[in-house]
């Protein structure tokens, strides 16, 4: 099942590997007899599709964290799923991780689904030796005789240029990029069929996230795995990502592929989002956008940008948008876009 | 601070139970004020009387009441860890704050004597003490004595989390806004140690008692107050035990066992309850 | 008076670490010399990756870090010079902080400002409360807030936006002559971080404050800085005119940086890939554990 990544729009018809509809992920406080709810995650539909990098790009209270934990089946109180499903090719039938039962998760962790955080110590054991998480995690899904799977690991991380030693060393005597490194080839060497990618390079200084997202881009390739990539940093998504999602107080702006969002940005957050963006060798003026981030505890009526919004209307207090399809695989949720009048 | 006390009275089960404890004693403690007989006094009442009506908790076989006997003893007693916990927490916050924040050869200095107060073994200095100085002992210098070995350990606690504190760009800020060393210590500060501080007074103030009633029992007090471990005492010497004389022992130590898990709990909430993130500083995780 | 504002003369930083047995020195910053001249403000990038000892640098500028050698001399005075409270107010007077995090900038359990009331009362002069809050409130104006919208207000009542314009506002009110800016925009929302950086222009044109910018990210150095310093390993590798150093760099490794800054433009996704693993896997020089 090799993707054909270069070009993403030929596997269309294929049935998404990920498909979330609907989703609803408050965050649910009960405090003195007081219910209040933060809806960190509102109304999200986009599907994944098989072999594709899909990018979701958000600011700081976007809900693109709450929208991953959910994904990732990490549901705990006071998250909750209020609506919605999220349906993997892999795992039909639950409408979410967090609905199937212990023993199917065992299943298709790490050899269906598998993770690349931030902090890679959050996969690394730090008091064990590296060897011992990939013992823990890919073993039980590879199996066969322990010395042909450790010739396995070793050949894999090669692949993300890591010499046999880091198996003995524990994660803290490696530098950040190399744990992130180690991290990554623990995600793939199962081959699973879809990752998890929360800001997996933000931590790391410009030349080593380079080559860590090309080394990311080269397994991904070669496997044919989908990647949900979350970051804010739209120069990532743009050197990394098949298709782009912005999300914006808890809600889907816009969403295409990644040279159509910089190409042809429409939803005003997104065309300042990347015209806001310093270039080197570009001096023009770049204005930052006025007000401020929406509180998801009491977010604004309607569209939930239009406060900040420079083609706000009248409709856009009193209505939520839905996401339109301007163009083909260009969705698009605001109300001045769809009706054809741009600014 | 009211608003701490507030949420942990509300949530924690284990806080209500140890402020009522405390009251209890407390309360047993302040009702010496009404006794109707002098503490020291012999013989005014009935020897060796079991609990009854007239004298609640029976009497001693030194014609003592026991209630009321109970009640300068638990006074006494409180005092005495309360005036140890008062002393020993003054030396340790200014210790622990001033070695944190400043650091260098002041820090090195003030955690050499710490860790000296740390490794020196307590009760053989008390015992050595007590023969030396014999009856010239008082419970106020028995104290001092005890606070003075009472700071170290919790100096070194708040000293880690007013470290960690220095490093957060807070700090830096109150520095350019042109506050004082001392204005940042207190006002900036402070509040992030109270919870600790908190805590550690019930701490110490259990190890105080425990450590009074145990130098009492064995006789290398002043006998003559009474404290807790002075009645357990005098009870040994009338071998109240074998005599059936239960009251005699019962009542004292069932007090001194309500103070220690009142204090206990209340300790025990106050640091469940502290924010995980200074948790975590109490322990030195954060740098 | 020399007429430099700022003196950086080879100064070095080293800090040893371990135990006694094994002591380890690791040299932060490496005879670094840099001036900054009076009355003619400018912003100046200092540049470098993790390690590359460009915080230590802004530490020992705002005198929380001494030198290990060399020396630096603000306005005349020697950094090493100064104790004493009276010292210490004057040279906080010249020179004022801003940091990363917005959040931890404030303590948390105090209203932000407070912070600012002080900084007025410790610098102006005068113990007037009313003017006081109007100065206040005439430095919140500069950086587009008001002192109602901040009034009684605790930090995490506030976005990260905002407090950053706090803690810039909170600094003038110092009227220092430079402000040591220590990735300053770092961890503010795309959306909100350009209206931060343009503030910092506004700084040096209408205000006449030089801003040192202690950045990782070339992108925004290039677009608000006039001069820029690269640093690797505690050396500055490279100096001198923001635009002509990051269009044409020189040295290798501000070359390297250069390219390693992913752009906001897909020009060829095809092109992206080049580090890309497709064909066998020579395993020539893989990195090894230290």
């Amino acid at each position: 099942m090799h993707a054909d990544a270069e070009q993403p729009q030929r596997d269309q018809d294929a049935q998404p590997l990920l498909s979330v509809r609907d989703l609803q992920a408050y965050y649910q406080t009960s405090h003195a007899g007081v219910r209040r709810g933060i809806r960190a995650v509102d109304g999200v539909s986009f599907a994944v599709r098989r072999g594709e990098i899909y990018g979701l790009a958000g600011e700081s209270s976007s809900g693109k964290t709450t929208l991953i934990k959910s994904i990732a089946g990490a549901i705990r109180p006071p998250l909750e799923i209020v609506g919605g499903s999220m349906e993997f090719a892999f795992l039909p039938g639950y409408g979410g991780l967090h609905r199937a039962p212990p023993a199917e998760l065992e299943r298709i962790r790490w050899r269906h689904l598998s993770y690349i955080m931030q902090g890679s110590m959050n996969v690394l054991n730090p008091v064990r030796r590296v060897r011992s998480s990939f013992v823990d995690f890919a073993y039980p899904h590879i199996g066969g005789s322990r010395r042909r799977f450790e010739q396995q690991v070793i050949a894999h991380l090669a692949r993300v240029k890591l010499d046999p030693s880091v198996l003995a060393a524990f994660p803290h005597e490696l530098s950040g990029g190399m744990r992130q490194r180690a991290a990554l080839a623990l995600a793939t060497i199962c081959r699973p069929g879809f990752i998890i990618a929360d800001e997996p390079t933000t931590a790391l200084d410009v030349v080593v996230q380079k080559e860590v997202l090309g080394m990311l881009r080269g397994i991904q390739r070669e496997t044919g795995s989908s990647v949900l990539f979350v970051t804010h940093d739209m120069g990532v998504h743009a050197h990394i990502t098949d298709r782009l999602a912005i999300m914006y107080a808890g809600r889907l702006v816009e969403e295409a592929a990644t040279t159509e969002i910089f190409g042809n940005p429409l939803h005003p957050y997104t065309r300042h989002l990347i015209s806001s963006l310093p270039r080197i060798g570009d001096d023009a003026p770049r204005q930052g956008l006025g007000g401020a981030p929406p509180n998801l505890a009491d977010p604004p009526s309607g569209c939930r940008f239009h406060p900040r919004c420079p083609l706000a209307r009248e409709i856009c207090r009193r209505e939520i948008p839905v996401m339109g399809e301007s163009a083909p695989g260009h969705r698009v949720a605001c109300f001045a876009v769809n009706q054809g009048e741009r600014a | 601070m009211a608003v701490f006390l507030r949420d942990l009275l509300r949530y924690r089960a284990e806080f209500r139970i140890g402020v009522a404890l405390v009251a209890a004693v407390l309360l047993l403690s302040v009702l010496a004020s009404f006794s109707p007989y002098p503490p020291d006094s012999v013989y005014v009442v009935p020897p060796d009387l079991p609990p009854s009506l007239t004298y609640w908790f029976g009497t001693t076989s030194r014609g003592q009441d026991v209630f009321w006997q109970l009640s300068f003893a638990i006074r006494n007693t409180l005092l005495f860890g309360g005036t140890v916990a008062l002393v020993s927490r003054l030396v340790a916050l200014a210790v622990g704050l001033i070695s944190g924040y400043k650091g260098g050869w002041l820090d090195r200095v003030l955690m050499s004597v710490n860790d000296t107060f740390i490794v020196i073994p307590l009760l053989p200095i008390l015992v050595l003490f007590y023969f030396v100085m014999r009856d010239r002992i008082s419970w106020l210098m028995l104290a001092l004595i005890m606070a003075c070995f009472g700071w170290a350990y919790d100096a070194r606690l708040i000293r880690s989390v007013v470290m960690s504190l220095r490093q957060r760009e807070f700090t830096q800020t109150s520095l350019f806004s042109g506050m004082s060393t001392r204005q940042i210590l207190t006002e900036e500060h402070l509040p992030y140690v109270m919870p600790i501080l908190f805590s550690t007074t019930m701490n110490n103030m259990v190890w105080s008692i425990g450590l009074e009633v145990t130098l009492a029992v064995l006789g290398f007090t002043d006998i003559n107050t009474p404290t807790i471990g002075g009645m357990i005492y005098w009870a040994n010497q009338h071998t109240a035990m074998v005599a059936g004389i239960w009251w005699w022992i019962a009542f004292p130590t069932i007090t001194v066992i309500m103070a220690f898990i009142g204090l206990f709990l209340l300790a025990v909430s106050v640091n469940a309850h502290i924010d995980p993130r200074s948790r975590l500083w109490s322990v030195g995780g954060a740098s | 008076m020399n007429g430099l504002l700022l003196d950086v003369r080879e100064v070095s930083k080293t800090f040893t670490r371990g135990g006694l047995l094994s002591r380890e020195t690791i040299v932060a910053v490496n005879k670094v010399s840099f001036q900054l001249a009076v009355g003619r403000p400018e912003i100046l990038a200092i540049i470098g990756e993790s390690g590359s000892g460009k915080t230590t640098l802004a530490r020992m500028i705002l005198n929380t870090e001494t030198p290990t050698s060399g020396r630096l001399l603000l306005d005349g005075t020697d950094l090493a010079a100064i104790s004493g409270s009276g010292s210490r107010r004057a040279f906080m007077h010249k020179v004022q902080p801003i940091f990363q995090n917005p959040f931890e900038s404030f303590n948390p359990l105090k209203r932000v400002e407070r912070y600012l009331l002080m900084t007025r009362r410790r610098f102006s002069g005068t113990a007037e409360e009313s003017t006081a809050a109007a100065a206040v409130d005439a430095a919140l104006h500069k950086v587009g807030l008001s002192l109602k919208e901040v009034s009684d207000r605790y930090p995490h009542e506030l976005s990260g936006g905002q407090l950053q314009r706090v803690a810039i506002a909170r600094a003038l009110l110092a009227e220092p002559k430079l402000i040591v800016a220590d990735e300053p925009v770092s961890m503010i929302d795309a959306s909100l971080r350009m209206s931060i950086v343009n503030l910092f222009k506004t700084l040096r044109d209408d205000l006449g404050i030089s801003i040192i910018y202690v950045t990782h990210d070339l992108a925004t150095a290039y677009y608000i800085s006039d001069r820029i310093m690269i640093m690797q390993k505690g050396s500055v590798v490279e100096s001198g005119d923001a635009r002509t150093v990051l269009k044409a760099p020189r040295h290798p490794y501000t070359q390297q940086l250069r390219e390693a800054v992913l752009l906001p433009e897909v020009s060829d996704p095809a092109a992206n890939v080049t580090h890309g693993i497709n064909g066998p896997i020579s395993p020539a020089a893989p990195e090894r554990t230290t």
